[in-house]
C-alpha cells in the first residue's frame, strides 16, 4: 500500500466508519471540511473549463479572422476599371458559406469590413460599401440605430458613419439633440458627413450643449472635411443655444468669413463674456475697421480679460482712430492693460514707435520701463 | 523579378498590401512589426520599402535611417505609411531621405502605381 493510498483510505474510514463516534462539534467541522473540499475542486474544474472553452473561443476567432481576411484581401486587389458587381458576385457566395448567423463571425466580418473601408479609398472602398450592402449588414446597422440602448445605438452610427450610408442621415438626426451627450456627438458628428443636403441642419434645432471638447471634434470634422460645403455660419449667431454661437465663432474665424462681420459685431453685447471675447478675436484677426467704434463703445462694460482682446483687436485694425484712447490707457492701474495698450500703439506701422516715443517723454518711469520693454525689439510680445 | 518589402503592424493593411503587389507581380516579403522589418533590411536586398511610421519596437522612421545611412542600401526607395499627415513628421521622414508618404485611408491602386514607378526610376 502507497503513502497516497494509506492517506485516503484513513480519511474514508474517518467519514464511513468513525464519524458517528466522534463528538457532534468534531463531526460538523469534518462535514464543513468535506464540503469545501468538494468545493474547491469544483471550482478548480470550473476554472479549467472555462478557461479551455475561452481558449478554444479565441482560436475560432482567430481562425475565422484569417479566413474573412483573406477573402476581403483578395476582394481589393482588383484595377480600378474592374466592374465593382462582378466582383462581389465572384466573393459573394465564398462569404455567404461562413456562418452569419453566428454573432461572432457576424459582428467580425461587420469590424474587417468597417476597418479596410477606413484605411482605403477609390474602387476598394467602393468594393467594400456594395459588398456591406449586399450581406444586409447595413439594416443590421439600422437597427443597432433604432435599439433602446444608447451605446449599441452610437456603435450603428459609427458604423453609418464610417461606411458612408448617407440614407441614414435622417434616421440618425433625431438623435443630434438627444440628452446623452456622447450619442448626440456622434450623431452630430455622422450628421456632418452622411447628410447630402444640409449638413449643418442640426444646428438649427440643437437645444443641448455642445461640450467644448465636442466644439473641437466637430470643428476638425468640419475644417478636414474637404467634400463639404462650407455656409455662412452668421446664420446661427442668433441661436438661444450659446455652444451654438461659439461653434459658429470659431468656425467664422477658422474660414475668414467676411461676411458674418455685422452679426459678429452685434455679439458685442452679448451676455456671454467668452462669446464677446470670441467676436472682438475675430473683429480683430478679420480687421473689421467698422466695428471699431462698437469695441471703443462697449470697452468699459466688461473685464480685464475682454478690455485686454478689444486692445489688442484695436491693434490689430492699426486705423489709429483710437490712437488718443490707446494712449490714455497708459493711466491705468492693471499693468497688462498699460502693456496691451502699448503693444497695440506699436502695431501702427507708420506713427506706432514715434507715438511710443513721443508718450515715454511725458510720464511716469513706471510707464517710461514699461514703453522701453515694448519698443525693445528683441521682446516679442 | 522586383522585390519588395512590407513592414506594417495592422494585419488587415499587411494582406491587402501583399496580396495587391503580388498580384502586380513583385516578389514580396512581409514584417508584422519594427524590429523584424530591421532585421530582414539588414539581411536582405529589397528593390523597394514600404513602411509603417508606427510599429512596435521599432519606428519606420528608424528603419527609413538604417537604410538611408547604409552605402550601400541607400538607393533602395523607401514609402513611408502613415494615418497622420503632420507636418513635422513628413518634414522629418523627407529629412532623412523618404521618397514618398502614402497617407491613410488611400487608394490601393494608386499605391501600385507609385511603386511602379519607383522600383522602375531605381532600375536605372
Amino acid at each position: 500500500m502507497n503513502f497516497f493510498e494509506a492517506i485516503f483510505n484513513y480519511i474514508g474510514e474517518i467519514f464511513t466508519e468513525r464519524l458517528s463516534y466522534f463528538p457532534s462539534n468534531i463531526r460538523i467541522s469534518l462535514l464543513i471540511i468535506l464540503f469545501c473540499a468538494i468545493a474547491v475542486i469544483e471550482l478548480y474544474f470550473y476554472i479549467a473549463f472555462r478557461r479551455a472553452s475561452q481558449a478554444n473561443q479565441q482560436r475560432q476567432i482567430e481562425n475565422w479572422k484569417e479566413h474573412i481576411d483573406t477573402i476581403l484581401a483578395n476582394l481589393l486587389i482588383y484595377d480600378e476599371t474592374d466592374d465593382t458587381n462582378e466582383i462581389i458576385e465572384h466573393f459573394y457566395p465564398k462569404i455567404k458559406k461562413m456562418p452569419l448567423r453566428n454573432a461572432t463571425v457576424n459582428k467580425l466580418l461587420t469590424s474587417e469590413i468597417i476597418t479596410y473601408h477606413k484605411n482605403f479609398t477609390g474602387k476598394t472602398a467602393e468594393v467594400l460599401s456594395v459588398l456591406y450592402r449586399r450581406l444586409n449588414l447595413d439594416k443590421k446597422t439600422k437597427k443597432k440605430i433604432s435599439n433602446k440602448n444608447w451605446e449599441t445605438k452610437i456603435e450603428g452610427i459609427r458604423e453609418a458613419n464610417e461606411m458612408g450610408i448617407t440614407e441614414m442621415a435622417d434616421h440618425i438626426m433625431k438623435y443630434t439633440d438627444d440628452e446623452s451627450a456622447l450619442l448626440r456627438m456622434e450623431a452630430q458628428a455622422a450628421y456632418i458627413k452622411l447628410s447630402q443636403t444640409d449638413p449643418f441642419h442640426f444646428l438649427d434645432r440643437a437645444q443641448e450643449r455642445i461640450l467644448d471638447w465636442h466644439q473641437l471634434v466637430l470643428f476638425e470634422i468640419i475644417t478636414k472635411n474637404k467634400k463639404l460645403v462650407i455656409p455662412s455660419f452668421s446664420k446661427w449667431l442668433r441661436s438661444p443655444n450659446d455652444t451654438v454661437v461659439m461653434l459658429c465663432l470659431k468656425l467664422i474665424d477658422h474660414f475668414m468669413q467676411f461676411d458674418a462681420a455685422e452679426e459678429v459685431e452685434r455679439l458685442l453685447k452679448h451676455h456671454n463674456p467668452k462669446i464677446v471675447k470670441k467676436s472682438v478675436e475675430i473683429i480683430g484677426k478679420l480687421e473689421l475697421e467698422d466695428a471699431e467704434q462698437h469695441m471703443f463703445e462697449v470697452y468699459f462694460d466688461h473685464g480685464e480679460e475682454i478690455k485686454l482682446e478689444i486692445l489688442n483687436s484695436l491693434g490689430k485694425i492699426s486705423s489709429g482712430n483710437y490712437a488718443e484712447f490707446l494712449s490714455s490707457r497708459i493711466y491705468s492701474n492693471h499693468t497688462r492693460i498699460k502693456r496691451e495698450a502699448l503693444y497695440a500703439i506699436k502695431r501702427d506701422l507708420d506713427n506706432g514707435e514715434n507715438k511710443l516715443k513721443e508718450i515715454y517723454h511725458q510720464t511716469t518711469p513706471e510707464n517710461q520701463a514699461l514703453i522701453a520693454h515694448v519698443l525693445d525689439s528683441r521682446i516679442k510680445q | 523579378m522586383s522585390k519588395i518589402l512590407i513592414a506594417e503592424d495592422e494585419v488587415l493593411m499587411l494582406k491587402a498590401l501583399e496580396f495587391k503587389l503580388k498580384k502586380d507581380g513583385y516578389q514580396v516579403d512581409v514584417a508584422s512589426d519594427g524590429r523584424q522589418a530591421m532585421e530582414k533590411v539588414k539581411n536582405g536586398t529589397y528593390d523597394l520599402i514600404l513602411t509603417d511610421i508606427m510599429m512596435p519596437f521599432v519606428g519606420g522612421m528608424e528603419i527609413l535611417s538604417y537604410i538611408k545611412n547604409d552605402p550601400i542600401k541607400k538607393s533602395t526607395p523607401v514609402l513611408l505609411i502613415s494615418a497622420v499627415g503632420l507636418e513635422n513628421v513628413v518634414l522629418e521622414g523627407f529629412n532623412l531621405g523618404a521618397d514618398d508618404f502614402i497617407y491613410k485611408p488611400f487608394n490601393l491602386n494608386e499605391l501600385s502605381v507609385r511603386v511602379k514607378r519607383y522600383i522602375k526610376q531605381n532600375a536605372f
